[in-house]
């Protein structure tokens, strides 16, 4: 709440400062184009940016035989929910929704935990070979044997056509440990010197006084982490060749935005759900392929405008370096 | 006093038996487990131990006609368990070992039960071994002698022998004396799990290397009689087809990165643009939305193309009902300009959210610096020029170094979404290339060449990027 406060204050500072700046400044000729050229680039460029979503997800609502001749552009028309309500009748959307929820659920709190206590215990001097196991650590963002060699390290250890290939490699994130350690450091040391003296065990300020403090940064980490999770889609397609109910949402997106054949089946099976309902308003690939990007992209959607705070934190911190 | 020397001496064998022995466990070269030709080749002693189901998956016909009892493969199972369950509890010991005497002498339990069980699974895989030699149909079957097996035995005996005779070289343990363990000690361990996390899916992919010396198809094994030496090394460069390829691959990579470099100035540019909108509710909606394609997956700007671009898309909807176009085209299927396309895909996607680093750095300057050239009657372009570009150079320097650091690492997303078989020949990257060659092509080795000889130019430019930084700057990026 402080950081909003500051905030406030800043945007206050800042309109106190332009009010007097603008008394003092005259608009030329030149500025007065330069400003309508500049807002109307950011503009059409915010429009770029927004307006293909609209357009997505006023298809998935609108009538669907009007979608199918192209005549939904601006505004929807015969507005129904039945293709969500469809597409989650549809198997294997189902699975892969609940697959993604799952991996990215347990993936970012596994993260998290994880980096909390090794960017803690990666402070603590007295470790035993502390700076090269850190180093190890770090070395690793800079460095990897590439994709061939992951692959079939990953297929020898059992974890191709398996959930857990999801979840374990990613427990380990050096680079948001670099920020979890970052962030500690910062943190007064006097705090944990009277912890200790108080006999506090080592697991015990993680738990009672680390992890608390810590809080800003690790909401930072979890949703670049659940991002991160929500988005990945190269593992589903590289590990997962064998078990089609462990592919992710963007997975099944990919396989449906390319392939024909799965469309129908689609159809045939979603058709038979809504059919009784509205005849003339069946799916069609076009709805089905719309249906799918949006459920795949509204969460982000909806998530986004309210921590965009710790995205922007989160880029910024990225300026840190271990 | 010199019996405890040699008990310390004796333990650093002990430890690093103890480590060898969780490495073995999961090197499927090294597992006994493979007593028929229907154990597949890639599973280790982790997966048998694991997985009976992986373990069995061969094996469906051979339980059903009788070639294989089911308590064979169940004995197999279990010795596996043994071996890792056994090998788990000796390093549990070898943890303890760091500890004070008491501790050290309580960590001998652990260690002789471990090995105990771990022997007691060799021997359940030695019975399962010698049954199983008297299948019905050895054609089909393929009895396999577990030669590794005498490995785990070895182990397990030394280990056992080993923490026996530490346990009597140690000295008797006093009343008053505590288990305990010193700080750094119980940092270590307690970062210990992370550490083999971290090695096991980071530096043991660094094992898979060795397959670009080797005839490699997939599914069978590494031997010596497939050693080829550097043959696919040469192979890369003599062979007139991959030549081509790896030409044609390098064009596309470095034209896309560069174009990447080239126009890199551009979020500098929309951020000090964007910080001259004086509306701030105006500038923040701008920010929010502009950044929200970031946070999209490739796949989904795929979908976002697909819906303005494809046949049936937006831009065909729009200009048929213009009178432009008779029928719907489908502009994602065009392959002229690919570069440039893949560029505007990538501005689109990371423009907005690129530009936010400057937009925080611009407002870190100090305003006394615009005041005093609005004094000396400078303009708005002039303090843009001479005061905010130069304040935000360092900052473009910095991601600069770091983009030509990356510059063969574009990554296979965005192109492997948007490859079709009209464009592969402008789109296909280096990395989407190894994924061609390596996953779907199944050239192992080639694969890997190609990937060893990306993972040594990136960190060779990473280090010279830093050399100029370190340089010019006096500041590292790594």
């Amino acid at each position: 709440m402080a950081m909003t406060k500051q905030e406030k204050l800043d945007q206050k500072a800042e309109k106190l400062y332009e009010k007097k700046h603008k008394q003092k400044y005259r608009r030329t000729p030149s500025d007065w184009t330069f400003d309508i050229l500049n807002h109307a680039f950011f503009l059409i460029f915010t429009i770029m940016c927004i307006f293909p979503f609209y357009y997505i997800f006023i298809n998935t609502i609108s009538n669907n035989d009007l979608v199918r001749k192209g005549a939904i552009n601006f505004l929807p028309q015969g507005i129904h929910l039945k293709n969500y309500v469809a597409m989650f009748n549809v198997n294997d959307v189902g699975t892969a929704l609940l697959v993604t929820v799952g991996r990215t659920v347990l993936g970012t709190v596994l993260m998290v935990i994880a980096s909390a206590f090794v960017g803690y215990l990666v402070t603590k001097q007295e470790m035993w070979g502390r700076k090269i196991w850190y180093r190890c650590l770090v070395i690793t963002m800079y460095f990897n044997a590439g994709l061939i060699p992951w692959y079939l390290n990953m297929s020898m250890l059992g974890l191709t056509n398996n959930f857990w290939a999801y979840i374990i490699p990613g427990v380990v994130a050096p680079y948001n440990i670099i920020l979890v350690k970052t962030y500690i450091e910062s943190i007064p040391g006097e705090l944990e010197e009277s912890a200790k003296i108080d006999g506090a065990s080592y697991m015990t300020i993680f738990r009672k006084l680390i992890w608390p403090l810590s809080k800003p940064i690790l909401a930072t980490i979890a949703i670049f982490g659940a991002v991160g999770n929500w988005n990945s889609f190269t593992d589903s397609l590289i590990l997962m060749p064998d078990a089609p109910a462990l592919h992710t949402l963007q997975h099944k997106l990919y396989t449906y935005l390319n392939a024909a054949s799965n469309l129908k089946s689609v159809m045939n099976s979603g058709a038979g759900t809504i059919s009784g309902a509205a005849a003339t308003n069946v799916l069609n690939a076009k709805t089905i392929k719309y249906t799918i990007s949006m459920v795949t992209v509204l969460p982000i959607l909806m998530v986004y405008p309210f921590m965009q705070r710790y995205f922007e934190k989160g880029i910024m911190l990225g300026a840190v370096k271990g | 006093m010199n019996k405890e020397k040699i008990a310390d001496k004796l333990y650093i064998v002990f430890r690093i038996l103890c480590i060898a022995a969780l490495i073995v466990l999961f090197v499927p070269a090294f597992n006994p487990a493979r007593i028929s030709d229907l154990v597949p080749k890639t599973s280790s002693v982790f997966t048998c131990g694991t997985s009976y189901g992986t373990l069995t998956q061969n094996f469906l016909r051979a339980f059903n006609r009788g070639w294989v009892g089911t308590l064979t493969m169940q004995m197999v199972f279990g010795g596996c368990l043994c071996m890792i369950i056994g090998f788990v509890a000796t390093a549990a010991g070898g943890c303890m070992s760091l500890g004070t005497n008491k501790l050290k002498k309580l960590g001998a339990l652990p260690s002789v039960i471990g090995a105990a069980v771990a022997l007691a699974g060799c021997l359940m895989i030695n019975w399962a071994a010698n049954d199983i030699q008297g299948t019905p149909n050895p054609d089909r079957v393929v009895p396999l002698k577990p030669a590794m097996l005498s490995l785990y035995i070895a182990i397990s005996v030394l280990i056992l022998v080993l923490s026996v005779v530490i346990f009597l070289l140690l000295p008797k343990v006093k009343k008053e004396e505590k288990c305990h363990m010193e700080t750094k000690y119980q940092l270590f361990l307690l970062f210990l799990p992370f550490l083999a996390l971290c090695m096991v899916f980071s530096y043991l992919p660094l094992l898979g290397w060795r397959y670009a010396f080797f005839d490699y198809k997939s599914g069978e094994t590494l031997t010596m009689s497939n050693f080829v030496g550097l043959k696919w090394f040469g192979f890369l460069f003599q062979n007139e087809a991959t030549r081509a390829d790896l030409v044609r691959v390098l064009r596309n990579t470095l034209a896309m990165s560069g174009l990447g470099l080239a126009t890199s100035w551009c979020s500098m540019a929309f951020a000090i643009f964007l910080c001259e909108i004086k509306n701030l509710k105006f500038r923040r909606l701008v920010q929010t939305f502009t950044t929200i394609p970031n946070f999209i997956s490739w796949v989904l700007v795929y979908a976002v193309a697909f819906a303005i671009f494809s046949t049936d898309g937006f831009v065909s909807s729009l200009l048929i009902n213009a009178g432009v176009l008779e029928n719907g085209t489908n502009f994602l299927m065009d392959n002229s300009h690919m570069w440039i396309k893949m560029l505007a895909w990538g501005m689109w996607k990371g423009l907005g959210w690129n530009a936010i680093i400057y937009i925080a750095a611009i407002s870190g300057i100090d305003q006394q610096l615009y005041e005093a050239a609005s004094i000396d009657g400078a303009g708005r372009f002039q303090k843009m020029w001479n005061i905010t570009v130069p304040s935000l150079i360092p900052t473009f320097m910095v991601l600069l170094l770091m983009a030509i650091a990356g510059i063969l690492s574009n990554g296979m997303d965005q192109y492997l979404v948007f490859e079709t078989p009209y464009n592969t020949n402008t789109i296909t990257v280096l990395d989407l290339y190894v994924y061609k060659l390596g996953i779907n092509g199944g050239r192992v080795p080639l694969a890997t060449v190609v990937g060893m000889f990306k993972s040594v130019v990136s960190v060779a430019l990473l280090f010279g990027a830093n050399k100029i930084s370190k340089t010019i700057r006096g500041e590292s990026i790594i």
